[in-house]
């Protein structure tokens, strides 16, 4: 095979895979909750943050994931608790709120780690043999990870009683309340499901980007983009979102450079809010 | 006499602070079932919202079993033993039946449910079928099905057999009765008078949000019963 081939080929599904797992808390909330949290990238910061703790203080990269969901749990839990419950239904309300949010999350860890870029150490350096071609281990690991979760995570939705319970309360959140579900409780560990996927994507992708405060911002435009192209509520649509969105930037960027990538994704997602406004799959 | 398992006392509310439910007072014992009788938009459904938690009430009590009902949310009520069959959008669309059964359960056994799928065989031709794509009397049976196999001590079903054909109507009702006698109380808002004929016990007739009539069934007539629904 030729060997340019692969590699772009493997930098385009890398783009769309991380991109997938980066929107995914996102959508989950949107989609379940029709919260859009605005916060989202800034959770994504967080876990990167708390990577950068652990490998700082010489643990195991492992331990960061563990560690990042144990604070974007509680983050989650304590944000829900205290701001979003109040604002369910009330969409213009809790941009108001993550928007804030997003600022107060910033400005805590500007605070204690200052301004600057963090660069974390790659826990896997080395590569592997990808259709005879090298490639670097740890992006082929995130791309597995990327790809298992978001196996792991639909099968559970679709199969597992939990998952027919949240789509119960989501379709039909009066009869779920008669059949006994606590919709407060399981709207709440929805959200914190979201946030965790958040922190969790934060702890792939700390070591292959610049860690700072503000990078949450770049993850939370790209991710509107996807909701926007994709359509909100289904596995399919978020696929083909991340997969036109990553692939657009990923084959633009190629061709002409970075700043032509950003701007091919706009024009797409200008293109969809015109022309086909609840995105590629949507639900009915 | 005994005393009742539920009662509620000047039971007064509805949606948005105004008054739709007027003073209304009811009550049923132990195995035995209350039928709410009235005109379309008379209130019947709204008191069924304030008896179950979905509205608040302005005024007024409920007891069941000594215990005080008045500010219990609607997911609180299953674990006291009672549940709720809504009269619109009563199943799950999005679901498949069999979700639809075993939503509160902890596994997926459906030996609990053989003995109603003996009754309504439609139920298990259609099992793995979304409920969405059942017709509409169809969806009323899963809702009544559903409500019946949590095993609850008090069951309140509005309009349980609204779009049913008759044949499923007596169906419906001999599940009713044999709930009855393994000691269930029903609640029971309907429009159709074959059921209440079937299984009622005591009715409790309204007209605009008020209370016309309450009495046991076999103390007043059928025509007094006909004259307040005003065909």
């Amino acid at each position: 095979m030729d060997p340019i081939a692969v590699t772009i080929a493997l930098n385009i599904i890398y783009e769309i895979t991380t991109l997938f797992v980066i929107v995914l808390g996102l959508a989950i909330v949107f989609g379940l909750l029709k919260v859009m949290n605005l916060a989202h990238g800034e959770f994504i910061m967080v876990g990167a943050y708390a990577a950068y703790f652990c490998q700082d203080q010489g643990w195991p990269y492992i331990m960061a994931i563990p560690f990042a969901l144990f604070i974007a749990a509680i983050l989650g839990y304590l944000i829900e608790f205290t701001l979003i419950r109040h604002l369910y239904r009330r969409p213009f309300d809790t941009l108001l709120v993550t928007w804030g949010l997003s600022f107060l999350l910033r400005e805590v860890i500007e605070l204690v780690y200052g301004k600057g870029f963090q660069s974390l150490s790659n826990p896997i350096p080395g590569s592997i043999d990808v259709l005879g071609e090298p490639y670097p281990s740890y992006r082929a690991l995130v791309m597995v990870i990327a790809i298992l979760s978001v196996l792991v995570l639909w099968v559970w939705y679709r199969r597992s009683l939990t998952g027919a319970r949240v789509k119960a309360m989501v379709e039909n959140p009066e009869l779920a309340r008669a059949v006994g579900i606590r919709v407060d409780n399981l709207a709440r560990h929805t959200f914190v499901v979201g946030t965790c996927f958040g922190a969790l994507a934060g702890v792939m992708l700390a070591p292959l980007t610049r860690v700072e405060p503000f990078m949450g911002l770049d993850y939370i435009l790209t991710s509107f983009f996807v909701l926007v192209v994709g359509g909100v509520g289904t596995i399919l649509g978020l696929s083909s979102g991340a997969g036109v969105i990553g692939g657009v930037q990923s084959v633009v960027s190629n061709l002409f450079g970075e700043t032509s990538g950003y701007f091919g994704v706009l024009l797409i997602a200008i293109l969809f809010l015109w022309l086909k406004p609840n995105g590629l799959i949507s639900r009915s | 006499m005994t005393s009742p398992i539920y009662s509620f006392d000047g039971v007064t509310g509805g949606y948005g602070g105004g008054i739709v439910v007027n003073d209304v007072s009811g009550c049923v014992e132990q195995g035995q079932v209350l039928f709410v009788l009235g005109r379309n938009g008379v209130g019947k459904s709204t008191l069924l919202h304030l008896l179950f938690g979905y509205l608040q009430l302005i005024r007024g009590s409920v007891r069941f079993k000594q215990m005080d009902l008045v500010g219990k949310k609607p997911e609180e009520m299953s674990s006291l033993g009672i549940t709720f069959c809504p009269q619109e959008r009563v199943v799950f669309g999005e679901l498949s039946v069999l979700e639809n059964l075993i939503l509160m359960r902890g596994n997926r056994d459906i030996t609990h449910l053989e003995g109603y799928f003996e009754h309504f065989p439609i139920l298990a031709e259609r099992l793995s079928q979304d409920a969405g794509t059942l017709s509409g009397g169809e969806r009323k049976i899963l809702s009544f099905v559903r409500a019946l196999s949590e095993g609850r001590e008090l069951l309140m079903l509005d309009e349980p057999t609204e779009g049913v054909q008759r044949e499923n109507i007596l169906h419906i009702a001999q599940l009713i009765r044999e709930r009855k006698k393994s000691g269930a109380t029903f609640v029971i808002v309907e429009q159709n008078l074959e059921l209440l004929d079937e299984v009622g016990d005591h009715v409790l007739v309204m007209d605009q949000g008020k209370v016309m009539i309450s009495s046991r069934k076999d103390l007043i007539s059928r025509e007094d019963i006909v004259r307040h629904l005003g065909v």
